[in-house]
């Protein structure tokens, strides 16, 4: 018998489908919103036409694929594969995908710690942030969006955020 | 500050260092063209929860490890010329060196065999220069650390293998992994940490890139290495102390070798006592003597040890003798802490007369060998400071 084992690494099947329900469930939200939001539907129409980003975990994902095709913002699954990606924002690991999603950690918070890469334009990845943010504030109640947003924002009407909420809310759910 | 017109320093060593940080594993391999590490550890030492957490690091990387977990005190290079057989023929692409102390040096040596194909390891020799880049090596610390995991030092067969290549390409700091058995293995790795820093600061060859580093050490030591102790599950002020470790062997190997080190290296070598352990206690006698012959500078001490405020406070030829009562004061709190458990004098540690001859023996062979036989001497009964 050896003296070195070889370990075959195992899989982390509750935190992986965790994320890619949230990652399926906020790209959905994003379509949704850049037809509800004016601020998300400015933010998209500063991108290029046929801009096209991916939000996921290394290295072996799950993947959220978001793309604008003629004006129009859409979620276009989890694989990217045939498709020009310009920014692909990839967490580096499933546990780091998890703490981020799950609000342990805000975005910039997991950025300051090193667990996002970027790969593509800064500019762009930074308006893919705003989106996500608006996104989360929609899809989340305050106390929870406050852990996953830089600032909350309480400038915000109440028209704004429950009506806009029920657009979000109901968009997503019917995938329009 | 001061800083020689000519100077060198290399530290080929990234740190990933915080919570989920050995998750980072998989793409940090990814990054450094590995795909099949083999893990070295010393299970006994670091604990099958270590092993196991490192493991799940892993999960969902589709990866295959080869894990070797049987590092003893007495693994030598024949052990490592077997592991090499092995490793060329299953064709592992890095090392990842799961604990402080003997893991480290033997993945570092197997690394070096690996890389060198050398046909026999047990025929390899300190004085080869090695002029190649190894294959990756990841250092992940865990407690019980000595600072020489980030080293370009192994020391093995006692035998010092020294050359830029050997040191690790990554080290990975998790709190997970940090904390101590007890409060002496704590201690044990801040004052290996302390001791190397402290050399590396104030040695006679100014070197600002190495002064951030040991800086750095002995200010963490300073701040976190008493909580750690008083509680060794303490996991922001563990996390600190491997930290600075960590720092100390960059720093240290950039510096030339100290008289604390030595010291802690033969006890270390010849008896199996934690080098933390004799560097505390030889650290008020080397540092009382460096006071005196003033070959040293001791003032630059006392910045990272006492704070800001304190060295703005404090008049500069007033520095010496205040940096070197802090530490003893700081020493005396760590005792405070642990009572007997931390030795004050080698007959505290258990070193009968017969072993001591045997280390005077090895450190008679020294270029600095009859000043570390009389620290030795005076550490024997636990003698502070020099009568007369």
């Amino acid at each position: 018998m050896s003296i070195i084992k070889d370990v075959q690494s195992g899989r982390k099947p509750l935190k992986r489908a965790y994320v890619a329900i949230f990652l399926w469930f906020t790209g959905r939200a994003i379509q949704a919103a850049a037809k509800v939001d004016r601020e998300v539907k400015k933010e998209f129409e500063k991108l290029p036409e046929n801009f096209t980003f991916s939000l996921g975990c290394l290295p072996d994902g799950p993947w959220m694929v978001v793309g604008r095709e003629k004006g129009v913002v859409k979620y276009l699954g989890g694989d990217s594969r045939g498709r020009p990606v310009q920014v692909r924002l990839a967490i580096k690991s499933l546990d780091a995908g998890f703490l981020i999603l799950s609000f342990q950690e805000s975005t910039t918070l997991a950025t300051a710690r090193n667990r996002l890469i970027t790969d593509g334009e800064i500019p762009y990845a930074l308006a893919i942030i705003r989106i996500l943010d608006i996104v989360e504030v929609y899809l989340l109640p305050k106390l929870i969006a406050s852990l996953a947003v830089k600032r909350y924002p309480s400038w915000w009407t109440p028209a704004r955020k429950f009506g806009g909420r029920i657009g979000v809310y109901a968009r997503t759910l019917l995938g329009i | 500050m001061n800083s020689a017109a000519v100077f060198a320093f290399t530290c080929p060593v990234k740190t990933n260092s915080g919570n989920k940080a050995l998750e980072n594993l998989p793409v940090e391999l990814a990054g450094l063209n590995a795909v099949n590490p083999l893990v070295v550890a010393n299970a006994r030492a670091v604990g099958p929860k270590a092993v196991r957490t490192l493991m799940s690091a892993f999960g969902d990387s589709g990866m295959t490890l080869g894990l070797f977990e049987g590092v003893t005190e007495a693994t030598d290079l024949g052990v490592v010329d077997h592991l090499k057989n092995i490793c060329l023929e299953k064709k592992y692409d890095a090392f990842i060196a799961l604990g402080g102390g003997k893991a480290a040096d033997v993945a570092k040596v197997l690394n070096l065999a690996v890389s060198l194909k050398t046909p026999d390891a047990r025929r390899l020799l300190p004085e080869a220069p090695v002029r190649k880049r190894l294959l990756p090596l990841v250092v992940v610390a865990a407690a019980g650390a000595d600072g020489l995991e980030t080293s370009q030092l192994a020391c093995l067969s006692r035998m010092v293998f020294s050359s830029e290549w050997l040191a690790p390409a990554l080290a990975v700091l998790d709190p997970r992994l940090a904390r101590a058995k007890n409060g002496i293995q704590m201690a044990a790795t801040g004052l290996a940490a302390l001791g190397r820093a402290v050399e590396s600061h104030i040695s006679a060859d100014q070197n600002p890139f190495r002064k951030a580093y040991s800086f750095a050490a002995i200010r963490f030591v300073r701040e976190n290495l008493l909580s750690a102790v008083a509680d060794p599950g303490n996991r922001k002020a563990a996390l600190a102390v491997l930290n600075s470790a960590a720092m100390s062997g960059c720093a240290f190997s950039n510096a030339a070798s100290g008289r604390l080190h030595k010291l802690g290296q033969v006890f270390y070598d010849l008896l199996g006592i934690p080098q933390g352990v004799i560097m505390g206690m030889g650290l008020p006698l080397v540092l009382g003597d460096a006071l005196r012959e003033g070959r040293y500078d001791l003032a630059a001490l006392f910045q990272p040890l006492a704070g800001d405020d304190a060295f703005a406070q404090t008049p500069a030829e007033k520095r010496p003798e205040a940096a070197l009562a802090m530490l003893n004061r700081f020493l005396e709190d760590l005792r405070s802490v642990l009572g007997k458990e931390l030795p004050k004098s080698l007959r505290e540690a258990g070193v009968p007369g017969y072993r001591k001859e045997e280390i005077l023996d090895v450190l008679g062979q020294d270029e600095d060998g009859p000043y570390l036989r009389g620290v030795v001497e005076r550490m024997a009964d636990g003698e502070r400071e020099r009568k007369g």
